[in-house]
Order: structure tokens, then sequence, then C-alpha cells
């Protein structure tokens, strides 16, 4: 089989997992009892759709070699090695390459500008915060004094807790508690790096559907895997009755913003209350889809 | 927080609880009688880095002050802590959004529900 073919489908791969297979996950129900392999799965298509994209711009560039993808890349690597990379370079092996190192690129620059403007947003945040805020009993989470409830994670190497004086005057201690803990999730599963590179890939390929909707559909994930992690150590009650409480609490008519995001809270609500927890089961499904989605572009590029 | 962090902490404190009025990098230093006069000015000039400070001259004295209250660093928090967190750079994840009035509605009925039947749900 030609490389041109192999080309072909590798970037009929990246069109049907950028945009069918995503637009799938996107409306799947399934996802619920099992966040963390979803979240991978996300993971699986976007890494899956690059390497493919990537893969077809290579495999065009090595065709000329006519000794395969994996042939072509050493033969590729040897030109570069001795200097003369470009020459008897066609223009569609200058195209294909010009794609191939494109994206990589663009997508490893625009990570790195986002990480360090994340970074410096996140140390001023977390500066600040050390200097008005206080510490509770347990000297763990730290307590903004604003009556506005309010909790969340800093996330970083040293992540923060916070909540305000207005959360622990609305919630009664053992809803407290299960707020504080599924903060905690987020920290310890470092959910804030899960999330970095969706943001950075959502500045520039916004129009591209899995870049649209991962972002979207991740977070809401992390959120019930934050809740899962809660529900270790508290009554889903709780949780439920303080995620009620926060998202209701000086709600008023006229200003108030709807979003996927107002949805999302009543998806939760309704999984905690209806007792829904994660299947084992269906994470295996899902890890199991998600490997053979990466394995794909190798096999098509092993094959041509 | 480390020990610079808490000291940082306690300048700020110092300069926000000054009303307003400057305090020479003595004055400041006088409030920490275990801590030596340099180690406070070294403090006071990292805060100024940070655009936390201002210093300006007095009579040939360099006087420090908050260069901003304590309120609108609060302000400031509660804002980045409010804003939609998907554009925000991942600074922070939120525990809930806030929903519509009609999803409060139906939310709060759901919860009664479960709350007041005997059966529970796990």
């Amino acid at each position: 089989m030609s490389l041109y073919v192999g080309a072909l489908v590798l970037a009929a791969c990246s069109a049907f997992l950028l945009w069918p297979v995503s637009a799938r996950l996107a409306r799947a129900r399934w996802v619920v009892r099992a966040p963390h392999a979803a979240v991978a799965l996300w993971q699986a298509i976007g890494i899956s759709a690059m390497v493919c994209g990537m893969g077809a711009g290579l495999a065009v560039a090595v065709e000329r070699f006519h000794r395969g993808f994996f042939g072509g890349l050493s033969a590729l690597w040897s030109s570069v090695d001795s200097g003369h990379p470009l020459v008897g370079l066609g223009i569609w092996d200058a195209l294909g390459l010009t794609l191939a190192a494109d994206l990589g690129i663009v997508l490893a620059s625009v990570m790195m500008f986002v990480t360090i403007r994340g970074a410096r947003a996140r140390s001023r945040h977390r500066h600040l915060l050390d200097l008005v805020s206080s510490r509770d009993a347990d000297a763990r989470t730290r307590v903004l004094q604003h009556p506005r409830a309010v909790a969340y994670c800093v996330p970083g190497i040293r992540p923060r807790i916070v909540i305000s004086e207005g959360t622990i005057e609305l919630l009664p201690p053992s809803e407290l508690a299960a707020v504080v803990a599924h903060e905690r999730g987020h920290a310890v599963e470092r959910h804030g790096l899960v999330l970095l590179p969706m943001i950075a890939m959502a500045k520039i390929f916004g129009w591209v559907p899995y870049v649209a909707l991962a972002p979207v559909a991740m977070a809401n994930l992390l959120e019930i895997a934050a809740d899962e992690y809660s529900l270790r150590r508290h009554e889903p009650r709780s949780l439920a009755s303080a995620l009620v409480s926060m998202a209701t609490v000086g709600v008023t008519p006229p200003a108030c913003s709807l979003g996927m995001a107002s949805h999302d809270v009543s998806r939760r609500v309704e999984r905690l209350l209806s007792g829904q927890r994660t299947s084992k089961r269906t994470a295996a499904g899902a890890l199991a889809i998600g490997t053979a989605v990466l394995a794909a572009p190798f096999l098509v590029l092993v094959a041509v | 927080m480390n020990r610079l962090g808490e000291l940082e902490r306690k300048v700020m404190d110092i300069l926000w609880d000054s009303m307003g009025q400057p305090l020479s990098g003595r004055e400041v230093a006088d409030q920490f009688p275990d801590r030596a006069y340099t180690t406070v000015l070294t403090i006071l000039e990292r805060l100024r880095r940070k655009k936390l400070v201002n210093r300006r001259s007095e009579n040939k004295v360099h006087v420090f002050s908050a260069s901003a209250t304590r309120e609108s660093y609060m302000a400031e928090l509660m804002l980045d802590s409010l804003g939609n967190a998907s554009d925000r750079d991942a600074v922070l994840v939120r525990f809930a959004e806030t929903v519509s009035p009609e999803e409060a509605l139906v939310l709060r009925e759901a919860l009664d529900r479960v709350t007041k039947s005997p059966k529970r749900s796990r």
C-alpha cells in the first residue's frame, strides 16, 4: 500500500476522531459511571488525532524513499543528520513535512505560553491568598473573610483549598467537610494539570469540534471525580445538599447566567441522590476503547 | 506558608492597620522586636518588587505604604473565584457554578424529597 493511501487513511481517522467520535462521547451518558476512564478516553482521542495528523504529514514526506513509513522516517533522519534535509524534497514532501512540524511546534508553543500565563495568574492568586486569608483549625484550608459563599481549589505544586466565611456560615459542619473533601480531590488528583492542555488547545483550535467539546466535558467529569473522592468519607446526601446550597445561594432572577455549567450541577445532584456510583466494567470498557484509539494510528503506519 | 511568607503577611498587616499612614522602615521594624532591622527592610523591598508596597521619600527617609487595601485584594480573589473557570487559565477549580432560579427550585425539591423519604440512597 502506498504511503499516500496511508496518509489519507490517517487524515480520515483524525477527522473521524475530532468530529463524530467527539460529538458522540460528549453526548454519552455512561461517562458518569466511569469519570476517570472517560477523562482518559478524551485524552486518548486527542492524542490519537494529533498522532494521526502528524503521521499523515510525515507519511507524505517520506513516500519518496520507498521504504515504508518507519524505514522512510529513518531515511529522512539520516538525510537531516547528514546536513542536507531538503535534498530531493518535492512540493508534496515539503508540504507534508511542514504540516507535521507545524502541528508539533504550534501545539508545543501554545502549551508553553498557556502554562506560563496560568502559572503567573495562579502565583498572584496564591500570593494574595497568603496575605489576606487566615487558616482554619487543621491549618490545611484557607479561609477568606468574605460573606459570599465560595469554595475552590488553586491547582499547583502545592495546591490551596479555599473556602470563605460565607461558606462556613451557610453549611452545617458535615456538609462543609464534604465540600472540603471534594476540593481536596481536585488537589490530590491534579485536575488542573488535566485541564491545562485542553485550555491551551482551545486558544487556537477552537473551531475543531473536539477542542470545543472536550474541555467542558472533561471539566464536568472532573467534578464528578472529585465528588467520588469526597464520597469515600462523606455521605452523598451531605454533598448533594451542600451543592444545592452553594449553587443556589444569592441567585437573583434577572442577571443570572445560564449555561452548560448549571446543568452540570443538576446532573451531579441527581447522580448523588440516585445512589448511582462508579462501575468497574464501564471503566474497563472505556479504557479498552481508549487503548484501541491510541493504537489505531500506529497500526495504520505499520500496515503501509 | 513558609516563614518568609508569614513575615510578609505580618508586614502587610502592619501597613494596612496604619490607616493609610506611611511608615518608615524603622517604624515597621519596631513591631518585630525579635527580628533584625535589615530583615524587615528586605521583606519590605521584596513586597515592593511584587508591587504590593509603595515606597517614597519623606524628609530623606524612605516611607512605605500598602499599594492597595486588604479589601481590594479580597475583591480580586473573589472575582477570580467567581469567574468562569474555563477561560481563566485553570487558575482554580470551583465547587459549584450558580444555577438558574428555576433550576434552584427543582434541585431544592429533589433534595427535600430524598431527605424526607425513609430509605437511604446508598
